[in-house]
């Protein structure tokens, strides 16, 4: 027994902060997902023998991923107004990562602000592919695994989600530049 | 002006082309200037999300999921006897309760909702068309059922009739597990003479299978033994596919004769 501890230690724990990310792009406040990552690596221990072998990453995502839906269903909540909370985004911290894009660099924790906010907004069949793709560099197949759904659907969602996201970006800087005006 | 060829352009920039492949659609962009503008903006979305701040686990969270499993370990030990639902907390019984609803009400959605169109035979299209690209085709390599079988079992939902028919021309070369039909479906592939024949399976939840068909000069052909579906596609003639379907049903009535 304890030999499962030890081994679901080595395999899936350090996947938690990957986890953890993926609850916070799916549910609505830090709360919820809070719960649906604890709910899932509860979970993921009970179930821990129906991982054999591979992708422990993808394994547990997708654990998290019908945590989160169940208890969505659950709740049934109102329909949530995706604010990033405060202690979200720390101030700076995008002026420190480098990257060989100028407009990246200079990109400020307002931006980040915004960024966050219309991902937020994106559909999310949209977003949970952005998000396992670009956050957790997960690959087609992984991603199709993940979220079951065909390869072909992950491909369209996938630019779907990018192409709306840009869209909404350039519609946001130009109403903040209609709003100073 | 919107470029056809997008989505392998944006599957090029997620490193999903082979490199033999990959040196074609680097001579299409330089003539593109639409999949340029793409790769760009591509480039530029990666950039900014990955730029974000990423919050990891808080501790206390960290420390409360262990000690959740440290209890749980703790008490399977404990409990070698049955009943061990009687030791768990409420919670997890109302959760079981309202995952098991939700499964319902999508059996429910699926069985009920009529089928728009047929998405399954543009899925297996797409399927068949990708593992055709370079290394996509297989995951488990081997000319012997018994390896691939039991592969299966620890990769799909469905476990699928699997045999080598070297001696009539369809050499068993491999299996592999794709996503299609909502379930990890098995796809076991055969090799005849220069032509690759992916033999999909997946668990039917009792929907008729589609009649045979052709869909971009690949031929489709369906059949269904119990609950699992099947659908061979290839690009050899339907004389060639329907032999290889024959020796798979003669195959799963020896099977179904030895288990019984």
């Amino acid at each position: 027994m304890d030999d499962k501890r030890g081994r679901f230690e080595a395999q899936v724990l350090p996947h938690l902060d990957a986890a953890y990310r993926f609850a916070r792009w799916l549910s609505h406040s830090s709360a919820d997902a809070d719960d649906v990552v604890q709910e899932a690596m509860l979970r993921a221990f009970r179930s821990f023998d129906s991982l054999r072998g591979s992708d422990a990453k993808s394994w547990l995502l997708t654990i998290v991923r019908n945590c989160n839906a169940t208890a969505h269903r659950r709740q049934q909540r109102r329909a949530w107004v995706p604010l990033p909370e405060e202690h979200d985004v720390e101030d700076g911290h995008a002026m420190i990562a480098s990257t060989p894009d100028p407009e990246i660099v200079s990109m400020c924790a307002e931006q980040e602000r915004t960024l966050t906010r219309l991902m937020a907004a994106l559909p999310e069949d949209h977003r949970e592919v952005l998000v396992l793709r670009e956050i957790e560099d997960m690959d087609y197949r992984q991603i199709a695994n993940i979220t079951n759904v065909p390869i072909g659907t992950v491909m369209s969602r996938l630019a779907r989600a990018r192409a709306g996201l840009k869209s909404q970006w350039l519609k946001d800087v130009e109403g903040e530049l209609r709003d100073v005006r | 002006m919107t470029c056809a060829d997008r989505l392998t352009t944006q599957a090029y920039f997620d490193g999903e082309i082979e490199a033999a492949a990959a040196a074609g659609i680097e001579r299409h962009v330089a003539q593109c200037a639409d999949c340029r503008a793409l790769l760009k903006d591509l480039e530029q979305t990666r950039a900014a999300i990955r730029n974000m701040a990423q919050q990891d686990a808080p501790p206390a969270l960290r420390a409360r999921i262990l000690r959740s499993i440290d209890e749980e370990a703790a008490a399977a030990t404990s409990r070698s006897g049955p009943l061990p639902w009687r030791t768990r907390p409420f919670w997890l019984g109302a959760f079981g309760g309202a995952a098991g609803a939700a499964m319902a009400a999508m059996l429910a959605w699926y069985t009920l909702y009529p089928a728009i169109g047929n998405p399954l035979l543009d899925d297996l299209m797409t399927s068949h068309v990708r593992s055709l690209m370079p290394s996509h085709l297989i995951d488990v390599a081997s000319t012997d059922q018994h390896t691939v079988k039991p592969w299966f079992a620890g990769h799909a939902d469905v476990s699928p009739v699997v045999a080598d028919f070297a001696p009539q021309g369809y050499t068993l070369v491999g299996g592999r597990a794709d996503y299609f039909a909502h379930q990890r479906s098995a796809v076991v592939v055969y090799q005849h003479g220069p032509h690759v024949i992916n033999v999909f399976s997946w668990a039917g939840n009792r929907r008729q299978v589609p009649a045979d068909t052709t869909r971009n000069g690949y031929r489709m052909m369906f059949w269904e033994v119990g609950d699992l579906n099947y659908c061979a596609v290839s690009d050899t003639g339907w004389d060639e596919l329907s032999a290889l379907v024959h020796l798979l049903q003669q195959s799963s009535a020896r099977d179904k004769r030895d288990s019984n």
